[in-house]
């Protein structure tokens, strides 16, 4: 039993606990090249200037932002969907629906990009037919201008998303309790009473469960996306601390720097996942751990 | 809810119908885009440029299939990701697999501290630049070996797969087990065959990743040698270089001077959502069983 354990403990401490130990770079001025000891030791610095850069509070900010947008309707959104998918009254239609609404999930955020870049730039679609509707009378740069990008954005996470995120819901909704339901209708209940006072009581845990975990992550508000879809004009909205730190870190060589934020964020991330599991045991009686 | 027994209300009525129109008008939002897409993607690329293009193209045209038949770029990053694909997939279920059977031996002593050891990755890692630094160190980069190796194992999936074998008797491994089977003998014979509903999750997860990703292909293999389907698309969408190719071959060629680049990327699009779309219905029911397993496990 060890001997195919071995292979497996080898696997991990190469692969994801040198990483853990690789972070020591953060305090130091690495130089690629050069054995990792032999670079000095510069303690605090490269936190203090990420402290300190100008770009430092729009990252935080855009940060926050998308994240907070993707909480208020990134996460609203399944919930209305899947109780509105569960009084389907017909189950082909239903299981249709269900289908369709996948398939974002499974295709990649290039393939999101081009979809973007065909329907929102200045032939595409949407400003056609904006423009033919007269609500407008010259193409709107959707993506050129940082005032849309949070908007864009979070749209399309919606959109790729809101299926996907919806079976987790059925699922809870699926193992209500039918005596409730029976219940229910003794007491006279119509279908919105049905969905408020038992559906929703119901499936409780299940939304303040994802709710604390969304808070947990709310410092990772995508990357992809970000590197596909924004460009130099829209920066200033888009540049997340996950961007910045790819940016700084690897495009411009600074490995300190961009380790030091990404240590400083991995660290943020699980003091907020081990404060959300204390509050989840506290309110639910569930840990997520 | 089906409330049977009453006749349903209007209100009840009319809020079905509400609700199907709302349901139609929710799915065109969904297809509409690729509906779009593809038409534009069949249309002439001169005639593309005015624009308006909606449900269906007005100059029809397959220039830019043909074109990509021809292009071996994408032919090669077809090949590097349908490789990646099978050769990911296929160690990772088999290896997570293993891993998970072993964390869930009751008679190993060593099956905690291995479940915690891989537990921790997934709330706690090196992050994106230790770990790049680690694959040059490796001498992983421009391989490909980077696409699959450091994806072996993964500590979400080894808690599904687990989970799922946990519900297993018993009984199954001891009888196997007296036989005199080693352990690896009745992962692939007993275990395997008796866990391919979370295997096929597993497999779906996993397989839509490989084909989706394109960051560490950017990341590691910068030198273009493994160039996936994906990471071709991107750079008809972002380079100039790659439309510059194109322009090139149109320059050589008269034949294409009616395609233009976003009938060309359109089409790319389409080649690279078709294999997904396709299969994925089909594996509905393994990837909604996957998903709940995971919410009950929490």
């Amino acid at each position: 039993m060890w001997l195919i354990s071995i292979p497996m403990i080898l696997w991990v401490l190469v692969f994801c606990y040198i990483p853990m130990y690789g972070i020591i770079i953060a305090f130091m001025n690495y130089i690629p090249g050069k054995p990792m000891f032999s670079s000095d030791w510069v303690g605090f610095l490269h936190f203090k200037t990420f402290f300190h850069s100008p770009d430092f509070w729009h990252v935080i900010r855009n940060t926050l932002a998308i994240s907070g947008l993707g909480i208020v309707f990134g996460f609203t959104a399944p919930i209305i969907l899947a109780l509105l998918l569960n009084e389907l009254r017909g189950r082909i239609f239903k299981r249709f629906v269900q289908t369709v609404s996948y398939l974002p999930h499974f295709i990649s955020w290039v393939v999101v990009a081009s979809i973007l870049f065909a329907t929102l730039g200045n032939e595409g679609f949407m400003n056609d037919i904006l423009l033919r509707l007269g609500f407008i009378d010259k193409p709107i740069s959707f993506l050129g201008e940082g005032k849309y990008f949070w908007g864009v954005l979070t749209t399309t996470n919606v959109w790729k998303d809101v299926g996907w995120a919806t079976i987790i819901y059925l699922s809870a909704i699926a193992g209500v309790d039918s005596e409730l339901y029976d219940a229910g209708k003794v007491d006279g209940l119509g279908r919105f009473g049905m969905v408020w006072h038992i559906i929703l009581p119901s499936i409780r845990p299940t939304i303040v469960l994802l709710f604390i975990l969304g808070i947990g992550g709310i410092l990772n508000a995508g990357f992809e996306q970000q590197l596909l879809i924004g460009n130099s004009q829209t920066r200033e909205y888009y540049e997340v601390i996950d961007t910045y730190a790819y940016k700084y870190g690897i495009q411009l060589g600074n490995y300190s720097y961009g380790a030091a934020i990404g240590f400083l964020k991995g660290i943020i991330s699980l003091l907020l996942v081990l404060a959300a599991n204390r509050i989840s045991k506290k309110a639910l009686d569930t840990s997520i751990l | 809810m089906e409330t049977t027994g009453i006749k349903p209300s209007i209100g009840s009525r009319i809020f079905d119908a509400i609700n199907i129109v709302f349901m139609i008008v929710f799915m065109f939002v969904m297809l509409y885009p690729f509906i779009n897409l593809l038409a534009i993607s069949l249309n002439d690329g001169v005639d593309a440029a005015r624009g308006g293009i909606y449900f269906f193209p007005r100059v029809f045209s397959l220039d830019s299939y043909t074109f990509l038949l021809k292009n071996d770029r994408l032919f090669s990053g077809l090949w590097v990701s349908i490789l990646r694909v099978v050769v990911g997939t296929v160690t990772c279920v088999f290896m997570t697999g293993l891993l998970a059977y072993v964390v869930t031996i009751r008679n190993f002593s060593g099956r905690k501290f291995l479940r915690i050891l891989f537990l921790i990755t997934m709330y706690f890692g090196g992050g994106l630049i230790p770990t790049y630094l680690l694959m040059v160190q490796l001498g992983l980069t421009n391989t490909f070996n980077v696409y699959w190796i450091p994806g072996l194992l993964n500590a979400y999936y080894m808690l599904l797969m687990a989970s799922y074998m946990q519900g297993l008797p018993d009984s199954l491994f001891e009888s196997a087990r007296i036989d005199g089977a080693s352990e690896l003998r009745i992962y692939v014979s007993v275990v395997i065959p008796i866990s391919m509903p979370v295997f096929a999750a597993i497999a779906v997860f996993s397989s839509v990743g490989h084909w989706n990703s394109w960051f560490d292909v950017i990341l590691y293999n910068s030198n273009g040698k493994w160039d996936t389907l994906q990471t071709y698309l991107r750079k008809l969408l972002l380079e100039v270089e790659a439309l510059q190719q194109i322009q090139d071959a149109q320059a050589a060629y008269s034949k294409y001077r009616n395609i233009s680049s976003n009938t060309l990327r359109a089409a790319v699009t389409m080649v690279v959502t078709l294999p997904i779309a396709c299969v994925y219905p089909f594996m509905q029911k393994y990837f909604v069983g996957g998903i709940t397993l995971g919410a009950v496990k929490g």
